[in-house]
Parts: C-alpha cells; sequence; structure tokens
C-alpha cells in the first residue's frame, strides 16, 4: 500500500526531532490603537471601499440607502430563497450581496467568514460585488491574532478575504474582477 | 591590544598577484602605514575558490593546505578579497579541523572588516575627491557580511561605506540598484557569458546612470569583470579597488 | 555551451525584451522589499517559519498521519500516491467513477510534476487552467515560465492576439481590462460546467484536517464550490502543525511573492460540501527520498512564493524556460537534480552564487550553499563536461605549489602581453567577446615583493 511505504519511507529518511518552536508573539499588545484606521489604510490600498457609521442602528438605514436590492444574507429569508442545493445557474445571477464578517485583521485589510455567514459556499465567490458589514471591535491586530479566533472553526469551509478579485497575469497589469467579486465594500459600524 | 606586536600575514589572491599587483602594494603599504608588522609568504599561490566554485572541491584540497602551512603562523591573515576570505572561512570545513585549520579560518579577515572590527578605526585621514560609485561585492556582502544586503530587514550598515564616507571631497553616489550581483561569479564568467557580460553592463551602467567616475569594490574579480567590459566599451568609467583608495593618501 | 548557458544566450539576443522581463521581476522584488520592511519582526518570522518547516520535516511521519485521520473525521476521502504514474492514476480515476469529463484545474506546480494535464487528456478528459496565466500558456501549449506569474514572459500584444485567436476578442484590442473581462466570462462558463474541482495546496494543517488554498482570483474558490467533486493536490512536505503556525506562513508568503500583505483569498476547506465530495490526494514523488539527503533537506521547506526567482539576476535574465524544469530559478535548480541528475546537471551552474536568493527565501532555505554542494556531487558524480573536469585537475596541480603556479602565471601574462591580438581574442576566448582581458603589469606582486623586500628581513618575507 502506498501509504504505508510512503511513511515508512518517512521514518527511514526523517532528521532527528528538532522542536516545534513556542507560539509567536503577536504584537497586539504594543499596537492596540490604530487598528481601526490601519485596517481601512491597507484595505483601499488592496482595492477595496470602506464606510464607517455610527453603530449597529444605522445599519439598517445605511443598506437601504446604499446597497437597494442587494441580496442580503444577513436576513434569514434570504437563505430560504438561495437553499444549500440551489442551482448554480441561480447564484450565477447575483450581483450586490451582503455578508455579515466576524472579523477583520488590520495588517491586511482582510475579513473572516465562515460557513455561518453563507447558504452556499459559492456566494462570496460568484457574486460582481461584495457588501460585508463588520463591527469595528472585531479588528484584530495581525494573523496570529486572527487564528486564535478563527482557528477552532468547526464549519467545513472558512475564508479571509482581502479586497476584490485580482490579477495582474497580463503584463503586470493589476485588474480587478479575475472571476471573484469585482468590488468589494466593508461597512465598518 | 598593541597592534605592532601582531604577526600579520597577507594574502595575495593569485589574480591579484599576476594582474593587479597595485592592489596588493596598496593593502602592504596600509597595513604597514597603520602600524602593523606584515609578512608575505612567498609560498602562498591561491584560496581554492575557483576549482572548489567549479565542483572541483577535492581537487583543490592540496591548494587549501599550502594556504593553511603558509598562513598558520600568523595573528592574523589579511587579504583585498572577500570572497576568498569568505571561502577560507566557510568552505575550508572539509578540511580535517585540526587546531591549526581553525586558527586560520577563525583569523582570516579582509581589509575592510579587518581595519574596522579588529583595528576599530574608519576615519583613515584619506582625501579622495572623485564620485564614487561602491559596488557591494557579494560574497564580502552576504557572505561576511561586510554590510546589510537589501533583502534583509534589518538596520543598515556597511563596513566600506564607513571607511569612505569620511574621505575629504568624496562623493559616495547612490545605485538605482543598491547591490545586484556584477555577474563575475568565477567560472560563471566563461561558462554562462552571456547572462555575465548581461549582468556586468546592468552593473556598469547604473554606475554610469547615476554619475560615477569611479567603481571600487572590495573584490578585483568583480572589478576586473567590469572594467573588462567598460574597456571593451570605451566608457568613461574607472575602476579602483578600495585597498587603492584607502592607501591614497593620509592627510 | 550546456542547456541554460545557450538558451539563455538565446533569450538575451533580444535585448530590449530581456532589460523588459528583467525590470519587470525586479520591480517585484521591490515590492516584496517595502512590504517586507513593513513588518518590524521580518527576519524573526522567517526564523519561525524556518523552524517550524524543520520540525514538521523531522516528525512528517507523525503529522501525516494525524493529517490523515483529521480529514477523514472531516468527511474527507484521503488517498496516498507514491509516485506520479500512481498520482496520475488516482486523479483519474476519481474523474472516471464520477462519470466526469470536464474539469477545472487551479494553480498546482504538482500536477505539472507529475503530468497531470497531458494525462487526462489522453483519456478524453478536457481540463481547463482556470487561473488566468495559466490559462494563457494552456492555450499557446508552453510550460508556466515562473511558478507565481505563469504568464510574465508574454506582453500583452502577444495576450491579445492570443485571446483574439481563442475568445473571439476585439482584433488589436490589447488593453488588460478588456482581456481579463474576455477571460472572465469564458471562465464561468467553465466552472458552471465542472464536473470535477482539481486544486493544489498551499499548506495542509495535521492539527485539522485543513487544506489551504492562497488565490488572487478566487479561481479555486469558483471551481471547489460550483462542481460536485473537489481534489486537493498535496505533497507530503506541504504539512504545517497547527492551525496557529498557518499566521506565520500566511504573513510570509504573498509578501514574498507578489509584494501584497496577503492574497485576495485564504481559503480553509476542512470537509465537503453538503451533498458533494472532497478528495486529498497526499504524493511522495521522490520526496521521502530527498528527505534522506542532509545536505539537500532544507529544500523541502520551500513553500513555493517564487522570490527567489524575483531576485535572481541569473533568472531575470534568462526566463525561466532556459531551466527546462518544472520549476526554473534558484529553488529549481537545487530540487531538479534530485528527480533527473542527467537531463538538470547544468542547472546548479547557472548561478553567480550570489545568496540573494537564501536572503529573500521566507524559510530560510540555504539556496546558495546547495547551489555549490551540487556542484561538488555533480562532479564526484561525473556529471560536468570531461573537459572540464580535466581543466580543473591541471588547476589543481597548479595551484597546490608555488613553483608551478608563478611559472604558469608568468606564462599566462607573457601571453597575454606578446601574442598579437587577433590570436589572444580568438573564438575561442569566451572572456573576450566582450570584454577586455586586464592589461598586464611590468611584474607580479610575488616578483615586485622579492624584489623590493626579500634580503631586507627574514625567511618568512619579512618586509
Amino acid at each position: 500500500m502506498d501509504r504505508d511505504k510512503i511513511l515508512q519511507a518517512i521514518r527511514e529518511n526523517k532528521a532527528k526531532t528538532t522542536p516545534l518552536p513556542k507560539f509567536f508573539g503577536s504584537l497586539a499588545e504594543k499596537q492596540d490603537t490604530g487598528l481601526i484606521n490601519r485596517f481601512k489604510d491597507i484595505l483601499q490600498q488592496v482595492g477595496g471601499d470602506c464606510f464607517e457609521i455610527n453603530g449597529a442602528e444605522e445599519l439598517n438605514s445605511f443598506m437601504e440607502e446604499h446597497f437597494p436590492g442587494a441580496t442580503d444574507f444577513r436576513k434569514k429569508e434570504t437563505w430560504k430563497e438561495f437553499p444549500p442545493d440551489c442551482p448554480k445557474e441561480k447564484l450565477a445571477q447575483l450581483k450586490t450581496v451582503v455578508l455579515g464578517g466576524q472579523f477583520g485583521v488590520a495588517e491586511n485589510g482582510a475579513v473572516w467568514l465562515d460557513e455561518t455567514r453563507f447558504p452556499n459556499r459559492l456566494v462570496p465567490f460568484i457574486a460582481e460585488e461584495l457588501v460585508v458589514c463588520l463591527n469595528a471591535k472585531e479588528i484584530v491586530c495581525d494573523m496570529h491574532e486572527a487564528y486564535s479566533k478563527s482557528g477552532k472553526n468547526t464549519t467545513g469551509f472558512g475564508v479571509f478575504i482581502s479586497g476584490p478579485s485580482k490579477t495582474a497575469d497580463i503584463e503586470q497589469n493589476l485588474v480587478f474582477g479575475a472571476h471573484g467579486a469585482k468590488k468589494i465594500v466593508i461597512v465598518l459600524y | 591590544m598593541n597592534i605592532s606586536q601582531l604577526q600579520i600575514g597577507l594574502f595575495i589572491p593569485c589574480y591579484i598577484d599576476q594582474f593587479y599587483p597595485q592592489v596588493g602594494i596598496a593593502t602592504l603599504e596600509l597595513l604597514q602605514k597603520l602600524g602593523l608588522d606584515v609578512h608575505y609568504p612567498p609560498e602562498q599561490t591561491c584560496c581554492g575558490q575557483p576549482m572548489a566554485n567549479s565542483g572541483s572541491e577535492k581537487e583543490a584540497i592540496p591548494t587549501y593546505k599550502n594556504f593553511i602551512r603558509n598562513f598558520s603562523p600568523f595573528d592574523y591573515v589579511v587579504s583585498p578579497s572577500g570572497s576568498c576570505v569568505y571561502h577560507v572561512r566557510e568552505y575550508y570545513n572539509i578540511l580535517e579541523q585540526t587546531d591549526e585549520v581553525k586558527k586560520v579560518r577563525k583569523n582570516t579577515f579582509e581589509l575592510c572588516e579587518f581595519i574596522v572590527d579588529i583595528l576599530k578605526m574608519d576615519d583613515l585621514k584619506i582625501e579622495y575627491p572623485h564620485k564614487v560609485g561602491i559596488h557591494q561585492s557579494c560574497h564580502g556582502l552576504r557572505g561576511l557580511k561586510l554590510g546589510t544586503s537589501s533583502e534583509l530587514v534589518a538596520e543598515r550598515s556597511s563596513k566600506v561605506h564607513r571607511l569612505l564616507e569620511k574621505a575629504k571631497g568624496i562623493e559616495i553616489i547612490g545605485l538605482d540598484r543598491e547591490d545586484e550581483c556584477c555577474g563575475f561569479g568565477g567560472t560563471f564568467s566563461v561558462f554562462q557569458p552571456d547572462v555575465s557580460v548581461g549582468m556586468g553592463k546592468d552593473r556598469l551602467n547604473d554606475h554610469l546612470r547615476n554619475g560615477a567616475e569611479i567603481i571600487t569594490a572590495t573584490d578585483m574579480s568583480c572589478l576586473m569583470h567590469l572594467e573588462g567590459i567598460a574597456r571593451r566599451k570605451k566608457q568613461n568609467i574607472k575602476a579602483v579597488h578600495i585597498a587603492e583608495i584607502l592607501n591614497s593618501n593620509r592627510l | 555551451m550546456t542547456g541554460h548557458a545557450h538558451k539563455a544566450g538565446q533569450f538575451l539576443k533580444n535585448s530590449e525584451r530581456a532589460a523588459w522581463h528583467d525590470e519587470t521581476l525586479w520591480i517585484v522584488r521591490r515590492k516584496r522589499d517595502k512590504m517586507a520592511r513593513a513588518v518590524p519582526e521580518w527576519e524573526s518570522l522567517r526564523e519561525q517559519a524556518s523552524q517550524i518547516k524543520q520540525h514538521t520535516l523531522s516528525e512528517l511521519d507523525n503529522y501525516l498521519v494525524q493529517f490523515d485521520g483529521q480529514a477523514q473525521k472531516n468527511g474527507a476521502q484521503v488517498h496516498w500516491a507514491g509516485d506520479a504514474a500512481r498520482f496520475n492514476e488516482i486523479v483519474s480515476g476519481i474523474i472516471k467513477k464520477n462519470n466526469a469529463t470536464k474539469v477545472v484545474k487551479s494553480k498546482s506546480m504538482l500536477t505539472e510534476e507529475c503530468g497531470l494535464n497531458p494525462f487526462l487528456e489522453k483519456q478524453g478528459i478536457e481540463v481547463t487552467d482556470t487561473d488566468l496565466g495559466e490559462r494563457i500558456i494552456q492555450f499557446r501549449k508552453e510550460p508556466p515560465s515562473h511558478i507565481v506569474m505563469p504568464a510574465i514572459h508574454l506582453k500583452k500584444e502577444e495576450i491579445g492576439e492570443l485571446f483574439h485567436e481563442k475568445l473571439h476578442t476585439e482584433e488589436g484590442n490589447f488593453d488588460p481590462t478588456y482581456l481579463t473581462a474576455a477571460a472572465r466570462l469564458h471562465l464561468r462558463q467553465k466552472f458552471l460546467e465542472a464536473e470535477v474541482a482539481i486544486t493544489g495546496v498551499n499548506f495542509a494543517v495535521a492539527e485539522t484536517g485543513a487544506v489551504v488554498v492562497c488565490t488572487n482570483e478566487g479561481n479555486a474558490d469558483m471551481g471547489v464550490h460550483a462542481a460536485p467533486v473537489q481534489i486537493h493536490c498535496v505533497g507530503i512536505e506541504k504539512m504545517i502543525p497547527r492551525m496557529d503556525d498557518l499566521g506565520v506562513f500566511i504573513r510570509l508568503l504573498a509578501r514574498s511573492a507578489t509584494g501584497q500583505p496577503i492574497t485576495t483569498y485564504t481559503s480553509h476547506y476542512m470537509g465537503p460540501k453538503p451533498g458533494g465530495q472532497m478528495h486529498i490526494v497526499i504524493v511522495d514523488n521522490g520526496r521521502s527520498e530527498h528527505l534522506g539527503k542532509e545536505n539537500y533537506r532544507n529544500a523541502l521547506k520551500c513553500i513555493r512564493c517564487g522570490a527567489c526567482m524575483n531576485t535572481c539576476p541569473v533568472y531575470r535574465r534568462s526566463g525561466g524556460h532556459s531551466y527546462g524544469s518544472v520549476i526554473p530559478g534558484p529553488i529549481g535548480s537545487i530540487l531538479a537534480p534530485h528527480s533527473h541528475i542527467k537531463n538538470y546537471n547544468d542547472l546548479p551552474f547557472a548561478s553567480s552564487l550570489c545568496g540573494s536568493c537564501s536572503d529573500v527565501c521566507p524559510v530560510k532555505i540555504d539556496i546558495h550553499d546547495q547551489l555549490y554542494r551540487w556542484r561538488q556531487d555533480l562532479s564526484e558524480k561525473k556529471r560536468v563536461s570531461p573537459g572540464k573536469r580535466h581543466t580543473m585537475k591541471m588547476a589543481g596541480k597548479i595551484l597546490a605549489g608555488s613553483k608551478m603556479y608563478d611559472f604558469s602565471g608568468k606564462m599566462a601574462r607573457w601571453g597575454i602581453k606578446n601574442l598579437p591580438r587577433k590570436l589572444v581574442y580568438n573564438r575561442l576566448n569566451v572572456w573576450g567577446k566582450e570584454r577586455e582581458l586586464p592589461e598586464v603589469p611590468k611584474e607580479s606582486f610575488k616578483q615586485w615583493y622579492k624584489r623590493t623586500r626579500q634580503g631586507k628581513g627574514g625567511e618568512n618575507g619579512q618586509g
């Protein structure tokens, strides 16, 4: 059996054990101020847009004003409209989609979304435009902190999304919207 | 430390011996000016790097042994060549590590690092009113850590810059590519001639574009390659080894 | 001239294009520098990553077993392939079992290594590479020239012409936004029709059985979430112990590769979608053997970022295709000879040993040392040309003792000085093709020293 042969070969060839270094200390203690501003700056640099509003109460009116007609996956009704076994062709019609982000990462403008946020895993990728609502208090400093939050995730899929889909494969010219969303907007409340 | 009591062995790389004796002379004179007792073992030949870099490490062992034999009597071995010194310190590890071998490996220094780190000097009171481009030879830079290579995220420093920046009248020009390789690479220069020359031309053009009149380096091999191209193309730039600049005059 | 040297010469013949290629990649290196310098703890991160990888390789069997168990608990099916042939069989087996003929594939150097595409195509299976750069070279029927930017050697005019032919875009329209939009439409169709999606794996986490894939385009996710069957191909060396370790690697990867703080998408596949299948194929193909080679073991730490290629002055001036190996550049030059020593025996010599690669490597692989080490091993295994070997033997004898050395030096200098220029700069004089030889001095240093200093001091040349 290949498995046994491979494992046997490894046992015979591997070096003497060296220790696993202890967890990399996060700079979080030193950098707890300015996280929101840092997040916004980097998000902009990677091609994303950001709006800051005053609290969750204003969120719904803001969404109605700026993204009318968006498919809002924060609402349970939307999940009924797009169930897990929804045909791909229907999902392919999605234009602007609203998702609830779980937390953000200041060092790279990323937001974490797992399967509790959408009924079908294609949703964050197939839509033309993503709008992610994020509680500004849920922005962590760096990926070390991020993984201590997301690492215990038990859903079958989770993703960090930083900015819109992009490619520079044509002579290093940056183009947004290679396959995933052409635009991403983070609404911080 | 009473430096006049140190026994210094001078190692002159083979190509400097044969083609650029003025670099060896400058090195010798400079070290003597600094108060050192310098000896030149006459049976020295080569550090063995050209063979080893071509894959013939084993064939180079007699040459390595000749080096050790010639230089083991000295407190320090000083050489105007970053790459030779790097080779001795790093790759003489294939010799049996006798006390002699260990001593020589530990105490072999390139000229600039010897002045800065051992003699603890960086102002040689020189006058050099020229526009100088510093070519940071790779083995010295990344191998001996004569400076901080541009790849690393660390406090930036450079022993060669330190020694030159205090020279009266000097203008050290900035380069577009701080520390790209010149393309000599030993036998690489003849086994990969097109890439080697391409790299050399680019390096020269970087210096010329930024106004250098003189290119200096810790390695004559790099300069031999760059100068070779410059002379063929009749470009108006001179290659001068760092030893010659540092020895140029004493204010 | 050997393979790489010859191809590099060809590449450099178009000097304008070669300069463009060199500058384009240098810009990516500078982007990396800018990003790295914004992380004050960058060098500590590298050290951490290096140690994590080193530890993992020293306990690789245990981590693989842990990963296997966890992945299966998550509902994934785990397969093991000893070599490329087995790998291809397993993948095509899964595809055939599901009666599939349409496959989409995101970037995987492992599948390049194993020759998966041609193997599947021979069986009537349509494979569409969905990374834009890979789709371009797939259309052109050529291999990638860079592991992260596969079409970096192409200009937009060439891509415009290609898309006009293959996708019926407007003739003469080379606008990258226009062309990318056309590719988006074309590939979206492929995503929606695909029955199987194949991906590579950036990191496989033993603790949780998670497979992590990083893309900027989102093509891995489009494929994986649309197709009912997903297959992830992972080399054994891609294991890392814990989810927390991902923090270190994700911070290093995109910054090193393209100068971004992170790729747009960092996807964690932990189990199949409802009603879907998730397969993971673990591949050896020479890696366990490589693990046993003490001098070269470190190369298995590689996270395939490509930073070494971007910084390599030789790669930038010769292009990825000059290497002829699946993975080009510095890391390719130390990996390839393991798989086929005869085909790639010139690659460790395609380097000036400047050491820049080792300095940018996020996991601190001692690339320049391994290049040097390969040269010794290739010489010993008689994998260098007999001419070269003979020359080195002679050099060894001459440089071992001063009498022979002094004499040879004298002869060389006499020759250069006195022989007619035409003779000296003949066709065999490779140095002299574009460089002047050094001017010959009146006497060597040794001669000068003997003349001026000897006799004034003791035997050991005291002056």
